[in-house]
This record gives structure tokens, C-alpha cells and sequence, in this order.
């Protein structure tokens, strides 16, 4: 074990697990928020993410002429450059959500078919994204050009705070705050609120269950949109199975932090997300994945919801 | 006809039936046509390491073709992703067609030791142009190794280690080295040959990690090489990883010596990490760049056979070039089954492609050795140093 590092790169490693932390809680979102209102788990949600990490990459590619070896932008252009780049993996990855819920769910659902069946269909859609972007790219990992150059923000004593990580974190902490409002204060939020907590009741009370549910998946593609988006900004690399992993992890995220919990989400990506980090910089890379999951099997043994599955009931998605 | 009679003829008989075996078996009617396989990464993180490799093979078939055969060869691509679980089910369909008699690959030893055992059941020749990890021809490893169906035309990785070692640290004043492996079959055999040769010659190991292929955030390691002073970092799996494990170290402020073996001799490495992140990286191949091994000829046929103006920057050419014309020595010397295959390639003497003659060691290695190459990335090109 190696302590030494957390000692000397304390403050590189923290912002490294805030900048992963807050793409779980984004992509948590995606999950937690389907879980929400259906009980059940998007399978495909890992690729939405991917889907949106190809069109950030091919917007940049093809509509701003960036390649690999281009210099970053700077100034009007860069904005525009990273705001249509965000749109496009956002509208990109709202699209395909509310289409895999029309595929993939809602038929299954209107013929009163069992959650098995759903599970098993959105697993379907999973591998046929999956799959079809692999045979379109030869399984060939694309890389992300540089638009943003990756300058230090500051620097104290030889530490500092990277402009695409201190994106990710204020963007990925803005996100978060606008879904949770959205779900709070918003009479849809409220439907979806009143559908999660009872289906029947809120049919009763007359809420197009159908449309709520397709708000749901799309504010869900939405979220899961942008943290492709600021993936692509700080790791600059996606292939077709990029959301395999990183779905893993979020969905570990959600559970961890009590799935079907908005908050829940926040919270257990951010520790994923340092834990991760941590772990890795102390144990070695190899036992990253093996202490994560050891620390979500201890936390589920204890809090059986997650660490605030029982505690925010209400406010739950 | 008394008994002993009955015996004479019998034995006359038997030994004319083994005559006429042997006969028919150094003679056999020649086919129309053979089939081999190139088993390599045509799609996949590793894709660009096999069509490398595929230009000698298309370079060497078409040289044979303008010969005007008698027996045309079927080269048919097969693709293994690089990957240990899509090679092996990939390896048991080729040994389970009875019309294939060889398979040149697979480019990396990963891909290579998981097809092994339909090969060995299939009783399949298999030749390497580069899979370089030792256990793939370690006598002492029975049930992992490929004998006696595996060869290859290249060094192992116990000589690439000690290459890697010295020009990693090279030139650099008090070196301390940190290095990462892929957890591959190929990274961790090269890292474990490196490291040893790195500790013999007394270079302080400063730092290790152990990060997955495949993994795109590199953010904690690059800490950890940060914090551990390391002036040389040595990188052991493939060009992806390579490429991501640089831009992450850059990024963290690592100003010193990068260095990797032969699987980040590729193209790829420079798009994926780009232009100025991967200038200056250090890598060793025991590979002999086309361009330098080749006759004016042939390389003329290069152009011909591939439609690429040069293989300057293409790595491992010259050995599939020689991997394939093994083969085409067997086939041209009437050995069309897979035991008689087996048989030609396990003891005769080939050629190279510069005119030396080389042949398999009982375990498959390439007898006599050969050079470890050192490369660099200058100006956004591969650019071969000479001998490490």
C-alpha cells in the first residue's frame, strides 16, 4: 500500500475523483430516474451514454473541421464549438432514450407483459446499439479532438485545477441541480413524482401515465447526454462499449446511494467517483474494482436501500 | 506355401504397404489450391497491428502468384479482435475446416495463447510473425505453451525486455523508473522480462501500476507517477492504452523518458494520443523495417500487391512477410495436408527476406535469434533508430 501518494497528489486526486464523480451522478440520473418510475433498470441506458459520446465527436469532426492534431479553440469559437457539441450529445442521447422506451418498453407494458420481459428486451436494445456501432466503426476506438485547451486555472505549490475538470464539476454539479429542481418544483416533476410513488393513483388522478413516462427517459437521455459530452471533454477517447464499464459503475453508483433516489444518485457517484480514485492511487489500479464492490456489498449489508435510500423516501424520484 | 514361406510374403507385403505409404506421402497429388488463414486484429482497439501485418502477407502472395503456381493458396482473413475470448472461438472454427492447412498469427500473444488449444486439437500449424511472450514456448509450461503446433519468426520477449530496459534509460542522469502493464498476456510477460533486466542493472524502480486495457482514465496513475519522481515511465500492453496512459502523464506535468514495447509500434499510437503528446516516445520491436530488409524488387512488389507507396511506419511486415513464405516453401515443395505441413515447417530451413536461413527450435522458436529494433516518434512519424 502506498500512502505516500495520497499524501503529495491529495488535491490532483480529489479533483481526478470529483471530474469521475460527477459523470456516475449524471449517468446515475439516467438510471435512477427510469428505476423511479417504472421499478425497473435501463440496461440501455449505458448506450445512450455511448451514443452521446459519438456525437460529441462527430460534431466536432465534421460540423468545426477538428481532427487529432488541430489546435484547441479559444474565445466565441470555443463556446459555440463546446455548446454544440453539449446539444448534440444531449439531443443525441434524449432521442434515443425516448425511442428505446417506445421499442423496447412501452409496448411490452401496454399488453401487461412481467417485468422479466422487460428487462430482457432492454438488454435486447443494448446489444443491438451496442453491436451496430461496432460494426459501423470496426470496433475501432474513435479519438476525441482537442477543443479545449487544457489549461491550469490556478496553481498553488505545484498543484492546480484543470479548466476541463473544474467544466465537469461546475457543469456536472449545475446539471444536477436543474433536474433536481425540475422534478421538485415543476408540475411534470410532479407527475413523475406521483407516478413513481403509485402508478394506479396517479392514472386515477388523471396523468397521462405514457407521456410521464417518455418525460422520463428524456430528461433521463438528456443528463446522460451531457456527461457523454463532458467524458469526451476530459478523456477525449470513446469505442463502442465505452458505457459498458462506465454503466457498471453508475449503476453501482445509484444503488450505492439508494436507487430510485435523485439524491441517492448524487451521493453515490461522488463516492464512487473518489473512492475509485483513492483506492486506486493507494492499493494499485488492479484492486480498484474488487474494493469498490467490497465497500457497495459492506454499505448493502448495513443499509440494505443504499446509504440514503431510506432516509430521502419521499423525495424520491 | 509352408509357414515360413507365408511369413516372408507377409512381411514382403506389409513392407511394401509402408513403402508405398511413405511414397504417397512425400508425393501427394497436388490440389488446385490450399487454403491458409491470417488470423490477426483486423477490427478492434488493436486493429491497426494487423492490417500492418496484412501487407507483408499480401506482399508475399503476390510474388508467389506471379510465379504462376501450379497450386494457388486461398488467404482468408480471420479476425481475432486481439482479443483472448474472440480468438478462441475464432481458433475453433479454422481448426474445425478441413481445407485449412496453416494459419499465419495471430499479431499478439494474447489472441495467440487462447487459440492454442483448438490448434493443438486440430493438429494446425500455426506461424507468428509477432507474438513475443516466452510462455507461449516455455518448455516448462506443457499445458499453456503451443508445442509442438506453434512457431514464430521472432524473438521472444526475454530479449525485447532486455532492449526495452537499456534505451528506456538511456542517456538519463539517475534514472527512476515507474511502469505500468496492461494485465495482459503480452504486457504483464514483457513488463516481468523488463523489470528484471531494470533491477539487474541496479535502475531504481520508483513506482508500478497494473491499469486494464481498455480503461480511458489514467488520472490516478498519472498521480502516482507524479508523486513518485520517476524521470523514465515504461509502458507494457498495446498502442491504445499507450496513447491514453501518455496524454493522462502529460497532462499530470511528466516531462521525462516514455518508452513501450512493440505493441505501440503502430500508426495508431500518434492519431490516438496525437502529434504532440506521443513525440519523442521511445519504442522497441524485434522487428527489421520493410523498407531496410527488402530488395528494390520487392519492393516494388510492396507497392504493387498493397497499393501503399511505402511500408516506412508499418510495423512487423517484414517478419509476416516471412512468416507467410514458410508456407509457401512447404506448399511449393508438395506439402498439401497439415501433418505433412507440420512436418515441413517443424524441420526444414527457410530463408528470410534478406537472404538468411533461419528454421524452428523443437519448442518453435525462431532458431538463432534475431534483432531487437529501437524506434522513436519524430515529427509525427515512426522513425527506426537502428539496433537497441
Amino acid at each position: 500500500m502506498n500512502f505516500s501518494v495520497v499524501q503529495s497528489q491529495f488535491f490532483p486526486l480529489l479533483i481526478n475523483g470529483l471530474a469521475l464523480g460527477f459523470i456516475y451522478v449524471l449517468i446515475s440520473v439516467g438510471y435512477t430516474m427510469v428505476y423511479g418510475v417504472l421499478r425497473l433498470i435501463n440496461f440501455a441506458n449505458s448506450e445512450i451514454f455511448m451514443l452521446g459520446t459519438f456525437a460529441t465527436i462527430i460534431v466536432s469532426r465534421t460540423v468545426f473541421k477538428f481532427d487529432i492534431n488541430s489546435q484547441p479553440s479559444h474565445g466565441m469559437k470555443l463556446l459555440i464549438v463546446l455548446l454544440c457539441c453539449l446539444l448534440a450529445a444531449m439531443l443525441t442521447s434524449g432521442v434515443v432514450a425516448v425511442l428505446v422506451e417506445l421499442v423496447a418498453y412501452r409496448r411490452l407494458r401496454s399488453r401487461g407483459t412481467n417485468r422479466l420481459g422487460s428487462l430482457i428486451s432492454a438488454i435486447g436494445t443494448s446489444i443491438v446499439l451496442s453491436e451496430g456501432v461496432r460494426l459501423l466503426t470496426h470496433s475501432l476506438p474513435e479519438s476525441s479532438p482537442r477543443v479545449l485547451s487544457k489549461f491550469y486555472i490556478f496553481t498553488i505549490h505545484g498543484v492546480g485545477l484543470r479548466i476541463d475538470q473544474f467544466l465537469v464539476i461546475i457543469s456536472g454539479a449545475l446539471f444536477f441541480f436543474a433536474v433536481d429542481r425540475f422534478v421538485k418544483l415543476t408540475r411534470i416533476g410532479k407527475a413523475i413524482r406521483a407516478v413513481s410513488m403509485s402508478e394506479e393513483n396517479s392514472r386515477l388522478m388523471g396523468i397521462n401515465l405514457n407521456r410521464v413516462i417518455s418525460i422520463t427517459f428524456l430528461v433521463g437521455g438528456l443528463v446522460t447526454g451531457a456527461a457523454a459530452f463532458l467524458y469526451e471533454t476530459v478523456y477525449e477517447t470513446t469505442v463502442f462499449n465505452v458505457g459498458f464499464n462506465l454503466g457498471i459503475a453508475a449503476f453501482t453508483a445509484a444503488v450505492l446511494g439508494g436507487i430510485g433516489n435523485l439524491r441517492g444518485a448524487f451521493y453515490g457517484g461522488l463516492t464512487l467517483g473518489l473512492a475509485e480514485e483513492f483506492f486506486s492511487a493507494v492499493l494499485g489500479t488492479q484492486w480498484k474494482e474488487v474494493t469498490v464492490f467490497v465497500v457497495l456489498v459492506l454499505v448493502l449489508l448495513v443499509r440494505p436501500n443504499g446509504l440514503f435510500g431510506e432516509a430521502i423516501q419521499q423525495s424520491r424520484v | 506355401m509352408n509357414l515360413t514361406t507365408k511369413r516372408t510374403l507377409g512381411v514382403v507385403a506389409a513392407a511394401a504397404l509402408a513403402l508405398g505409404s511413405v511414397v504417397a506421402t512425400s508425393a501427394q497429388a497436388a490440389p488446385k489450391s490450399v487454403t491458409l488463414v491470417f488470423q490477426n486484429a483486423v477490427t478492434g482497439p488493436n486493429a491497426g497491428l494487423g492490417a500492418d501485418e496484412l501487407l507483408g502477407a499480401q506482399t508475399a502472395l503476390y510474388e508467389y502468384n506471379q510465379s504462376k503456381p501450379a497450386v494457388q493458396i486461398k488467404l482468408v482473413m480471420a479476425d481475432d479482435v486481439s482479443d483472448a475470448a474472440t480468438a478462441s472461438s475464432v481458433a475453433a472454427g479454422i481448426a474445425g475446416n478441413a481445407a485449412v492447412i496453416g494459419v499465419v498469427g495471430s499479431c499478439c500473444s494474447t489472441a495467440t495463447k487462447a487459440s492454442f488449444p483448438a490448434y493443438k486439437s486440430g493438429h494446425l500449424t500455426i506461424v507468428s510473425p509477432s507474438a513475443t511472450n516466452p510462455s507461449l514456448t516455455d518448455p516448462k509450461q506443457p499445458k499453456s505453451n503451443g508445442f509442438p503446433f506453434f512457431h514464430r519468426v521472432v524473438p521472444t520477449d526475454a530479449f525485447q525486455g532486455l532492449a526495452l530496459a537499456r534505451l528506456a534509460v538511456k542517456g538519463v542522469t539517475a534514472p527512476k523508473v515507474f511502469y505500468v502493464d496492461d494485465q495482459s498476456t503480452y504486457g504483464v510477460g514483457l513488463k516481468d522480462t523488463t523489470a528484471a533486466a531494470l533491477v539487474k542493472a541496479g535502475v531504481t524502480i520508483s513506482g508500478k501500476d497494473s491499469v486494464p486495457a481498455g480503461t480511458a482514465d489514467y488520472s490516478s496513475t498519472a498521480s502516482k507517477v507524479i508523486s513518485s519522481k520517476a524521470n523514465v515511465v515504461v509502458y507494457f500492453g498495446y498502442y491504445a492504452g499507450a496513447a491514453a496512459f501518455k496524454k493522462a502523464i502529460d497532462l499530470a506535468g511528466f516531462k521525462g523518458t516514455y518508452a513501450s514495447g512493440d505493441g505501440t509500434l503502430d500508426g495508431g499510437f500518434i492519431t490516438q494520443a496525437g502529434k504532440s503528446d506521443a513525440e519523442g516516445t521511445l519504442i522497441t520491436a524485434p522487428t527489421v523495417p520493410f523498407e531496410l530488409a527488402a530488395s528494390a524488387a520487392v519492393l516494388a512488389d510492396f507497392t504493387k500487391a498493397t497499393g501503399v507507396a511505402s511500408p516506412s511506419g508499418h510495423a512487423y511486415v517484414t517478419e509476416t512477410y516471412d512468416s507467410i513464405n514458410v508456407f509457401i516453401q512447404c506448399i511449393k515443395e508438395g506439402h498439401y495436408t497439415r501433418s505433412s505441413i507440420q512436418n515441413c515447417v517443424q524441420n526444414e530451413t527457410f530463408t528470410s527476406i534478406k537472404g538468411s536461413k533461419f528454421s524452428f527450435t523443437r519448442y518453435g522458436d525462431v532458431s538463432g535469434g534475431a534483432p531487437v529494433g529501437a524506434f522513436t516518434i519524430k515529427n509525427g512519424e515512426i522513425s527506426y533508430l537502428g539496433n537497441a
